[in-house]
């Protein structure tokens, strides 16, 4: 017999955009668009939580970087916006009016102002993944040991910014926000709390509190780094498909939530509704000695995930809670 | 092995760029790879003796620890770093016809693909492995390949992908220069490729890390031969 039933909380958005026949470019660009889509799925889905849309160019693009913007397909940034000390030196932090932020701070508030029966959280970049997008990934990797004055001064900056923006959707009315830092998961641990932990801290120190959460997501993260996660003191970890959740969560105390993993694309998207109700269940049932666990997908569900595969995952949970 | 191509060893597997480089932190304040080198030649060591008994051993050790987990990207690329310092001063000796390249590798990231650290990595081994390498950046499509496999008629091409999306693409790239040029041989890699995916878009090889890369690529060779 069970003692407590598991929340679900895949991280999604895309499949709400097709709900209501936008583009991702359309979603990405207009906070009404944006915030439609996560009212649609709020509707239709039983998810313990809502997700604003996990877009990693906002932050660069507000900063200066361009970016890319498909019609159906997720934003990039192309290019390296800052290459050198004096770069780094004169790169001015933006405040909350630059590029599409707030189109984003807009599509926070009216969720959380319409979606009241579950929590809304926003999205934002982690410091060290947004300085590799504006550095270069590559070349900061490098330049972490070669350049660590020059690096440092980049990580502070990105994290002013990170800072400004999670108060701001602190203050739109959200019940947290999920910190996407994958870059970190290429470091050591060692490295990583110098890199990214030290950084993360700082923003969930200044925003985390009863009624704000932050949700670490590092799906970089192949199980060498969760101390480094930990560490942050968000009170939400959040992996993706490659870390192995039964080890992962061994490492992380039980005051913490751990979130994860089955794999956005290799499932959500590519597997039949069969295979993703097997997986779904056998993570669970993996999972199930753990009241800290919330199941959840590896990273975000990419576009076009066959709307069969989420219901066969809700309907896995669902089964699994009957047993409660 | 004399000291000093020891100390050329060392640099390059512990990623000691120069004197100037303040990492790592052990061998603060002492040469890198660019002074051992130019140290070693003027004391009469051959281009080829430097690169084969100091820099390619050197990296192949690299890409080993890597791929035990023992070190991490910044550390791999850093490696990769001091090997090419070294190679400033040893690639006028390539031309020359003084050492003998194996060959030309085509490199790029697909079209729709900006994930490029796996790429560069690759690149950086192959070339330490004694190739000479062409990288053609990220999201690059059947054009720019073709282009390049046109200049270069004898070199083997990589394809990197990291998102199933872009993974088609390398088919697109296949099919495009072997219309041109049938008898190219490609090797792919990226964390969503595997060896089964490799044989169904007619790749000739799939390598997981930038070490079977090299080792594909001297079959190739052997093979030629
Ligand atoms: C860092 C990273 C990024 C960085 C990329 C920075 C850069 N300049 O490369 C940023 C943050 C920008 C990014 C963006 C995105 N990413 Co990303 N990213 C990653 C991450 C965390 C690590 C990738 C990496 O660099 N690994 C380290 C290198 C060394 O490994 P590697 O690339 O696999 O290469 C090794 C081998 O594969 C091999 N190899 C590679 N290429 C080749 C080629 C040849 C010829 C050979 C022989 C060998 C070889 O050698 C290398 C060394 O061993 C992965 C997660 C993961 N754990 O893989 C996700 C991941 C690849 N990203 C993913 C996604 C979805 C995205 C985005 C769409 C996210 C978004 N919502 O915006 C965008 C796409 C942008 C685009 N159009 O390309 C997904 C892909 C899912 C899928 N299967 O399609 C992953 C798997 C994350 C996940 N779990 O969902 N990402």
């Amino acid at each position: 017999m069970r003692t407590h039933r598991v929340a679900a909380v895949p991280i999604m958005t895309h499949p709400g955009i097709e709900l209501i026949g936008k583009t991702v470019r359309d979603a990405v660009t207009d906070g009404q668009v944006h915030f439609q889509a996560v009212k649609k799925l709020s509707e239709v889905y039983p998810s313990a939580a809502c997700t604003t849309i996990m877009d990693l160019t906002v932050e660069a693009e507000a900063f200066g970087a361009p970016v890319n913007m498909p019609e159906n397909e997720i934003p990039t940034v192309y290019g390296r916006l800052v290459g050198d000390a004096d770069g780094v030196a004169s790169l001015q932090v933006p405040d909350l009016t630059a590029g599409r932020v707030p189109q984003y701070l807009l599509a926070n508030r009216l969720c959380a102002q319409a979606i009241t029966d579950r929590p809304v959280f926003g999205g934002c970049i982690g410091p060290f993944s947004l300085a590799g997008r504006l550095y270069d990934m590559s070349e900061i990797m490098m330049a972490i040991y070669i350049e660590p004055d020059t690096i440092s001064l980049l990580l502070d900056k990105c994290t002013r910014f990170i800072m400004q923006y999670c108060q701001a959707i602190k203050e739109a009315g959200s019940a947290g926000v999920v910190m996407a830092e994958p870059a970190a998961g290429l470091l050591s641990d060692e490295d990583s709390v110098l890199f990214s932990t030290k950084y993360v801290k700082r923003v969930v120190e200044a925003v985390q509190d009863d009624s704000f959460t932050v949700i670490l997501h590092n799906c970089g993260n192949t199980g060498h780094c969760t101390r480094s996660m930990v560490e942050s003191g968000a009170r939400a970890l959040h992996f993706g498909n490659r870390a192995d959740m039964p080890r992962i969560i061994a490492e992380v105390p039980d005051y913490v939530v751990v979130m994860g993993n089955i794999d956005p694309v290799g499932v959500f998207k590519q597997a039949d509704s069969q295979e993703v109700g097997l997986r779904t269940s056998e993570l669970l049932r993996q999972m199930s000695g753990h009241s800290n666990f919330v199941v959840s997908s590896g990273c975000d569900l990419p576009p076009l995930v066959p709307e069969s595969n989420i219901k066969a995952f809700f309907q896995a949970v669902d089964e699994f809670n009957e047993q409660v | 092995m004399s000291e000093i191509l020891e100390k050329l060893f060392e640099c390059v597997e512990f990623g000691k760029i120069n004197a100037a480089s303040p990492y790592p932190p052990q061998l603060r304040g002492q040469d890198g790879a660019s002074e051992y080198t130019q140290k070693a030649l003027a004391e009469g060591f051959s281009p080829a003796e430097i690169m084969d008994t100091a820099l390619i051993p050197a990296m192949t050790k690299v890409g080993q620890k890597f791929s035990e987990n023992k070190i991490f990207v910044p550390q791999m690329l850093l490696s990769a770093k001091a090997m090419n310092a070294a190679l400033v001063y040893i690639k006028p000796y390539f031309s020359s016809g003084e050492i003998r390249r194996k060959g030309t590798f085509i490199m790029g990231t697909v079209n729709g693909d900006l994930h490029d650290i796996g790429k560069n990595l690759v690149c950086m081994m192959v070339e330490g492995a004694g190739w000479d390498v062409i990288d053609l950046g990220v999201d690059v499509g059947p054009e720019k390949f073709v282009e390049s496999v046109r200049q270069h008629p004898d070199a083997y091409v990589g394809l990197s992908a990291l998102l199933t999306t872009t993974m088609p693409n390398m088919k697109t790239i296949i099919d495009a220069v072997r219309a041109v040029s049938p008898s190219t041989r490609f090797i792919v890699g990226g964390a969503p490729v595997s060896a089964d995916f490799a044989a169904s878009i007619g790749a000739d090889a799939y390598a997981d890390n930038p070490q079977q890369d090299v080792e594909a690529l001297d079959r190739f060779l052997q093979e030629r031969a």
